[in-house]
C-alpha cells in the first residue's frame, strides 16, 4: 500500500508490505518514537494502534528540534 | 479507546508521564494550567511585568505566546530575521501572522542590517553556526528588551531543550554550566531576567498543544541545525522515555530540587564589565557580539 503523508512541511510518499497498517506503521517507516513523534489524522491526534487507510489525511508531526536561543 | 479523565469523551492526547488521557479542550486546558504553574513554581513574573518573548516561528515560542496571552499576561513578540532564505522568509510569515491572530504587537529586527545574515557569517567563522546564532540572539532580545522597558524575557526551552543540555553538563561536568542551569536567570548590572515557563513541557507536548490550537508554526529544522549534538542526546533520552515514562522529567526536576540548590552556593559571580565599543555587559573587554563583528570585518579585509 502506498500513503501520501504530510511531513515537515512536504508531501511524503511511504511504501508499505501490506494493505492494513496503523498510526505506530507510519512512525516506524519514517524512522521516529512515539515519545516525541505523533499522527494526525483527518485533524485527530490519533493514538499508535488507530487504523489507518489511504482516504484518510495524514500528518506526521515530529517534534524533536535542534538549536535554541 | 481511551476517554478522557475529565468529561470522559474520546480521548486525543495520552501523556504516559502522568498517566493522563485527554480530550481536545481539557488538553489546552492542562497545558495552560501547567505553565501557570511552572511560571508560579519559580516566582517567574507577574500579570503585571511587562513580558518579551522570543519568537522563532517554531511550535514551541508560538504555544508560549498564546498560552501567556491566554493567561493574562502582558506578552508581546520579539522576532529576528537571521536571513536564512527559504527557512527564514517562512518563519517571518508565520511569526507575523499569529501576532495579528493574537493581537499582540510582534517586534522585529533583521540581522543583515544589524551584523550580516547567519549563512553569511558562517563564511567567515568557522565555529558551528548555532554558536553564533546563539550568541547574537542572546545580545540583540537583550538589549531591545532593555531598550523598550521590558522587564522579562521569556524563552520557549522546552523539558526536552533542558534535559539534553543537563544530559550533556553533566557528561562533560561542567560546573559553570550546571551551576547556571535554573529556568530563572535573575536581573543583573545590565542583563533582563530571562525565565523559561515550558521547562516541565515535553517537546511533544507542545507540538500538541499548538496542533490542537490550530497554531500554523515552521515545521521544517533550520538547515543549519542537522547534526547538531542536542539533538543525538534527546533521541537517546527519548530511547530511556520509552522504556520509563518521567524519566526526562525526574532528571531534570530532581537535579532543580536536589543539585542546583549545592551547585548555586558554588556561584562565584564573575565581575561584570561594560563592552568598551557598545556599552551592554560583559565579563571581557569587550563583549562577544562586538569581538564577532571585528573578526568578521578583519576577515572581510583580508578578502579584499
Amino acid at each position: 500500500m502506498q500513503l501520501v503523508v504530510r511531513y515537515r512541511g512536504k508531501d511524503v510518499i511511504l511504501e508499505f508490505d501490506r494493505e492494513k497498517i496503523k498510526a505506530s506503521d507510519i512512525l516506524k517507516v519514517l524512522n521516529l518514537s512515539k515519545d516525541f513523534a505523533f499522527v494526525v489524522k483527518n485533524g485527530e491526534i490519533v493514538p499508535e494502534n488507530e487504523e489507518i487507510t489511504q482516504t484518510d489525511e495524514i500528518r506526521v508531526i515530529n517534534a524533536i528540534s535542534g538549536g535554541k536561543f | 479507546m481511551r476517554r478522557c479523565f475529565r468529561c470522559k469523551e474520546k480521548a486525543q492526547v495520552y501523556l504516559p508521564q502522568h498517566r493522563l488521557a485527554m480530550c481536545k479542550d481539557h488538553y489546552i486546558e492542562w497545558f495552560e494550567n501547567r505553565v501557570e504553574r511552572t511560571i508560579k513554581e519559580f516566582k517567574m513574573f507577574s500579570k503585571s511585568d511587562k513580558i518579551l518573548v522570543a519568537v522563532s516561528g517554531g511550535k514551541d515560542s508560538l504555544s508560549l505566546w498564546q498560552s501567556l496571552v491566554k493567561l493574562g499576561y502582558n506578552a508581546d513578540g520579539f522576532y529576528i530575521n537571521l536571513g536564512i532564505g527559504e527557512y527564514s522568509e517562512k518563519s517571518f510569515t508565520l511569526a507575523t501572522e499569529f501576532s495579528k491572530k493574537l493581537a499582540k504587537t510582534l517586534h522585529t529586527i533583521s540581522l543583515k542590517d544589524e551584523i550580516m545574515s547567519i549563512p553569511d557569517i558562517k563564511k567567515y567563522d568557522n565555529r558551528p553556526a548555532c554558536s553564533a546564532c546563539g550568541t547574537v540572539k542572546r545580545y540583540y532580545m537583550n538589549k531591545f528588551a532593555k531598550d523598550n522597558g521590558y522587564k522579562i524575557i521569556a524563552t520557549g526551552h522546552n523539558l526536552d531543550d533542558e534535559s539534553a543540555v543537563l544530559f550533556s553538563n553533566t557528561l562533560n561536568w561542567n560546573i559553570d554550566y550546571l551551576k547556571r542551569q535554573y529556568p530563572v536567570l535573575p536581573e543583573e548590572d545590565g542583563f533582563i531576567r530571562k525565565v523559561k515557563p515550558l521547562c516541565k513541557i515535553s517537546e511533544k507536548e507542545s507540538a500538541m498543544y499548538a496542533v490542537l490550537s490550530g497554531i500554523e508554526y515552521i515545521e521544517e529544522e533550520c538547515p543549519f541545525s542537522e547534526g547538531a549534538t542536542s539533538i543525538d542526546y534527546k533521541i537517546f533520552l527519548s530511547q530511556l522515555e520509552e522504556k520509563s515514562p518521567g524519566t526526562k522529567l525526574r532528571f531534570y526536576s530532581e537535579f532543580l530540587r536536589k543539585m542546583y540548590p549545592l551547585l548555586k552556593h558554588l556561584d562565584e559571580k564573575p565581575t561584570l564589565n561594560r563592552c568598551r565599543i557598545c556599552g551592554e555587559p560583559t565579563t571581557g573587554d569587550i563583549c562577544s557580539v562586538c569581538n564577532l563583528k571585528q573578526k568578521l570585518k578583519s576577515k572581510i579585509e583580508v578578502e579584499t
